[in-house]
């Protein structure tokens, strides 16, 4: 079983402090993170979720919390049933770069399945976050998100 | 593709051909990309330079497939890299509209060792350019401005 990371760095024309509400607020996650809206009551060791239509979609464990600075926790999509010896786990770094904050996206614990080598389509965590971040960066220094897409 | 080939992906709300553009011409490229101009006639063949902004020679190489606005591909040598590696990199843009936004593919093949860098304080190594060069192409082509952090 192979143990890879995706790493994904983006820089925002944001503060570190809206960047993480919009990491941690549902009403933020529902615009850009494909229509989820995520819960959690922000403690280690609590369940954060997300949920599309009032069905979770994703689920974790709270492991850092560090407001702005560092989040982090593990990732399991419902209805996974990969074979792991423990879940992937998503981290979020944020470091303030005068005017500009650099987003560090590491998904940690990621299995062959896990990448998709197919890049028509948003399945595999090498494909989704960057629609997901993109969006994010989007969402933040123009007030909207980007024009809907279809695959 | 070898394992530490580098691919970065972005969505950004533009235009296959106003991407085409800020890739390919020096006035856009010297605004996001580390105030570096490209120049090159962008037929396949064609010598493709970076000029850094006081002119010296950065980044030199020969077009390889080049099919606008969708495909751009071109090897790529650091001229300050002594001596010069038999087998140089290799770049290639793939522009694929979605819609009313484009999804550029930033593959950068062929590395070498010492061509990915792993401290993440810097802007050194592909691995840590190229994303601070994108995500301000994205910011220039959405919002008009550039980000301040991301320059020489």
């Amino acid at each position: 079983m192979t143990n890879s990371t995706f790493i994904y760095v983006t820089y925002i024309a944001t503060t570190p402090e809206k960047l993480w509400e919009a990491l941690t607020n549902s009403d933020f996650t529902e615009k850009y993170f494909f229509g989820t809206k995520i819960e959690s009551d922000w403690r280690v060791g609590s369940k954060v979720t997300y949920s599309r239509e009032g069905k979770v979609t994703d689920y974790g464990e709270i492991l850092k919390y560090e407001p702005p600075k560092l989040l982090s926790f593990t990732w399991t999509y419902e209805g996974d049933k990969t074979e792991r010896e423990e879940p992937t786990r998503v981290t979020f770094e944020l470091k303030p770069m005068g005017e500009t904050v650099k987003l560090t996206l590491k998904h940690e614990n990621l299995v062959t399945t896990d990448i998709v080598e197919e890049d028509d389509t948003f399945e595999g965590f090498n494909n989704g976050w960057p629609a997901i971040l993109s969006n994010l960066k989007t969402l933040l220094e123009t007030n909207e998100t980007l024009p809907p897409i279809s695959l | 593709m070898t394992d530490s080939d580098f691919v970065y992906v972005i969505y950004i709300a533009t235009t296959p051909e106003k991407l085409w553009q800020a890739i390919t011409d020096g006035d856009f490229t010297e605004k996001y990309f580390f105030g570096r101009k490209v120049q090159s006639e962008w037929n396949e063949g064609s010598e493709v330079i970076y000029l850094r902004e006081n002119d010296e020679l950065d980044v030199y190489g020969k077009v390889l497939k080049s099919e606008p606005p969708h495909l751009l591909s071109f090897t790529w040598f650091h001229a300050d890299e002594q001596p010069q590696r038999e087998k140089p990199s290799r770049v290639t843009f793939e522009i694929t509209p979605l819609g009313e936004t484009v999804k550029l593919t930033l593959k950068h093949e062929d590395v070498a060792e010492g061509d990915i860098v792993e401290d993440n304080g810097t802007f050194f190594g592909l691995n840590n350019g190229w994303p601070a060069i994108l995500s301000n192409l994205k910011s220039l082509l959405e919002t008009g401005n550039t980000l301040p952090a991301v320059h020489v």
